[in-house]
């Protein structure tokens, strides 16, 4: 009985032993898949700040093989296991995940991974960035135009070509940039005028002049455009200090007077007692 | 006439023989000061290196030094209980017993406030509480109701004790001239005058009367640290009353370790008799049975619901982490020994003094379940932190430095007990006199 169990616990072990070591196959378009833009500090710094975010919890500091101890381990990215992959396999597993790694998919776009492919590869000292051939290819070039337009409630965004025509089927992403995230408005292409909409929710909290941040990223094909503009779209909000006026919850300046009254009332009070005693203490002498 | 001043002379010769410095109670007293000076070098440390040489962590930041203030809080509000409230009523028996319960108060009312400040990284910063303290906080109450009460304490311990003041001064030989000195001075040129007594009593009661609510207030005000904040385990409605209730449990079960000691010790076998220890332990069950009718709602109101952080806190209690030590204080320290002194021999002097013991070793650790444990399951999940942060152990500085507070209340309570008489000699001639008319 015992042996078969021990025999039974050695294959379990081993299987699980196994998966770990299985090889994360990366298949071979995504593996090839470069980033067009070039990596440079700025890259860097936000990909730091995303993993300092999202990564470092289990991969902990790079350099320290300080990270989280799980089976499959998840590595130290200044290892030479992460440092020997290719930019697109890095770029093509942070967006998929397995196992215990999430896909990061749905959280982060594909930018935002180059930025982290940036950061993994600013720990490699012999790494040259390999550039996407772009021979025969076009690379469009557009930029962006906000408007709000206040009777619908939308934010319209148009792209114009080089040429000043405007461009469609350019895929747009609206975002409202918030303290502690961006709050994404939606997605969509834009039309024959080059122009795309976005719905803006007229409740959402705008600063004392109703003024949102809005960012936009556009793409089509290979070329890219940003833009951020701080723009009136909603009803200007007025902020109150939470602790002002007299609250149990505000400054030592601003106590309560009922508070105060009661307090000082009650200790001054008892202190006036206790020294109606100390003092007619005085009057024993009277006596002796 | 003749009889009744024999009697008064065994009486003052009796009362005033403990009152100097033996050989004993020399040698008693170079122990303790060695010991707070031992303890005292662990407080250097923790002066020096800061709170880091303690266990206290960023998720329990209040250890066994708070623990300790609040058992020395709730031990210290026995002297209203006593001297005040029964004293009020009218209970003849508690007289011989009333000048002990009040040593007892004093004393830890006093170290109370120094272990507030032994739990404070920078002592040196003490003023700051009073100048930039808001007063909404419960801390500035307590400081104040402390510091009040003590006040309060010492006057309802010195008002009784000056004609038993003027008698030391006139007729105790062979003291150092600095007490006699003392004396004089302390005995406000007492001479036994009927208008000086009146005076005297007249004060007595007010203050008697003062204390009540000073008591409750400190006792409350402290449980309040606790409650007015939202943790699950203290966030609770009745914790004032559940604080004052088992405060008188120690109280009672520290007055009662306190007359057997000052009876073998200064012999005063005829003084405190079996008859007063009999009475403490009635009380002491009559408080008890109050203690455990909080407990009963503490725990299982909550434990009913079993909602949310509650839940995680009074499993931990019940089942879980703290178990062991949560049963062994509300059975072994509590239950156990109520139910013992409800039989008439359990109610003499040395079994008394054993069971005292044990409920009072089990208020301490009582005090500790309600510190600790609660801060160890905030409502925020604790996570990513060293495995360190989630568990307390207090380190042999931290034990040193509270062992330095009970040091402190025996020297306290020795060098009062040494230089007044420890039972009130006047009021107990009052008591005979009235006796043989």
């Amino acid at each position: 009985m015992n042996k078969k169990f021990y025999i039974l616990f050695t294959l379990v072990c081993l299987s699980f032993s196994l998966i770990a070591q299985e090889s994360w196959e990366v298949i071979a378009e995504e593996n090839d898949n470069l980033s067009i833009i070039m990596f440079d500090e700025e890259l860097e710094l936000s990909g730091q700040i995303i993993y300092d975010n999202s990564c470092k919890s289990c991969h902990g500091n790079p350099e320290k093989a300080d990270f989280s101890k799980m089976l499959p381990e998840p590595g130290d990215i200044a290892s030479e296991s992460f440092q020997n992959q290719t930019d697109g396999s890095l770029h093509y597993k942070i967006r998929i995940g397995r196992g215990a790694m999430p896909k990061f998919e749905d959280a982060l776009d594909s930018e935002e991974v180059w930025n982290l492919v940036a950061y993994i590869r600013s720990f490699n000292k012999n790494y040259i960035q390999k550039k996407p051939n772009l021979e025969g290819i076009v690379i469009p070039k557009f930029s962006l135009a906000l408007s709000f337009d206040e009777n619908i409630d939308k934010l319209v965004v148009k792209t114009i070509g080089d040429d000043n025509n405007p461009m469609s089927e350019v895929e747009l992403k609206a975002y409202i940039k918030g303290s502690f995230g961006n709050y994404l408005l939606g997605k969509t292409l834009t039309n024959e005028m080059g122009i795309g909409y976005f719905n803006v929710d007229a409740k959402m909290p705008g600063d004392a002049e109703g003024k949102l941040e809005v960012i936009v990223k556009a793409r089509k094909g290979y070329g890219s455009a940003k833009t951020m503009q701080k723009m009136i779209m909603v009803q200007p909000s007025t902020f109150e200090s939470a602790i002002k006026g007299r609250h149990l919850w505000s400054t030592a300046k601003q106590a309560p007077i009922w508070l105060k009254v009661t307090f000082f009332f009650t200790i001054i009070s008892i202190w006036l007692m206790i020294l109606y005693v100390v003092f007619g203490l005085k009057k024993l002498k009277k006596y002796s | 006439m003749e009889n009744i001043n024999e009697k008064f002379a065994t009486i003052e010769k009796d009362l005033l023989a403990p009152v100097k410095w033996g050989k004993k109670s020399i040698i008693w007293m170079g122990f303790l000061m060695v010991t707070l000076v031992v303890c005292m070098f662990f407080y250097y440390q923790q002066i020096r290196n800061g709170l880091g040489v303690t266990g206290l962590n960023d998720f329990v930041s209040w250890g066994i030094y708070i623990s300790n203030f609040v058992f020395f809080v709730a031990a210290s509000l026995i002297g209203m209980l006593i001297s005040s409230v029964l004293g009020l009523a009218g209970s003849k028996w508690i007289m011989p017993i009333s000048r002990i319960a009040e040593i007892i108060a004093v004393s830890f009312a006093m170290v109370a406030g120094l272990i507030i400040i032994s739990d404070m990284g920078r002592p040196d910063r003490l003023h700051h509480v009073f100048l930039h303290g808001r007063i909404q906080s419960p801390i500035i109450w307590d400081i104040a109701i402390v510091l009040t009460y003590v006040a309060v304490s010492v006057l309802l311990l010195y008002v009784p004790l000056i004609p038993d003041i003027a008698l030391l001064s006139k007729k105790q030989n062979g003291l150092p001239r600095i007490q006699k000195w003392m004396y004089k001075i302390l005995s406000l040129g007492w001479a036994n005058h009927p208008n000086q007594y009146k005076l005297i009593k007249k004060y007595f009661k007010l203050l008697a009367v003062l204390i009540i609510p000073i008591a409750l207030a400190i006792h409350t005000v402290t449980s309040w640290l606790f409650a007015m904040t939202l943790r699950a385990g203290w966030d609770s409605p009745i914790f004032g009353p559940y604080f004052v209730s088992g405060a008188f449990v120690a109280g009672c079960a520290a007055v009662t370790i306190g007359m057997y000691f000052f009876r073998t010790s200064y012999n005063l076998k005829s003084y405190i008799t079996d008859y007063h220890f009999d009475k403490m332990g009635k009380l002491l069950v009559l408080v008890a049975l109050v203690y455990v009718y909080f407990n009963i709602n503490e725990i299982i109101v909550p434990a009913y619901k079993l909602k949310g952080g509650e839940a995680e806190h009074l499993k931990s209690m019940l089942f879980g982490h703290d178990a062991l030590m949560f049963w062994l204080v509300q059975i072994g320290g509590l239950v156990l020994p109520f139910i013992l002194l409800l039989f008439k021999k359990m109610r003499k002097p040395l079994p008394s003094l054993i069971i005292s013991s044990v409920i009072l070793l089990g208020a301490w650790f009582k005090r500790y379940l309600i510190v600790v444990p609660v801060q160890q399951h905030p409502y925020y999940p604790i996570q990513n932190v060293p495995d360190s942060f989630m568990h307390y152990t207090p380190t042999i500085a931290e034990i040193a430095i509270t062992v330095a507070s009970f040091v402190l209340f025996l020297i306290i309570a020795t060098v009062l007990s040494k230089i007044f008489p420890i039972i009130p000699i006047w009021e107990l001639k009052e008591e005979v006199k009235e006796q043989i008319q």
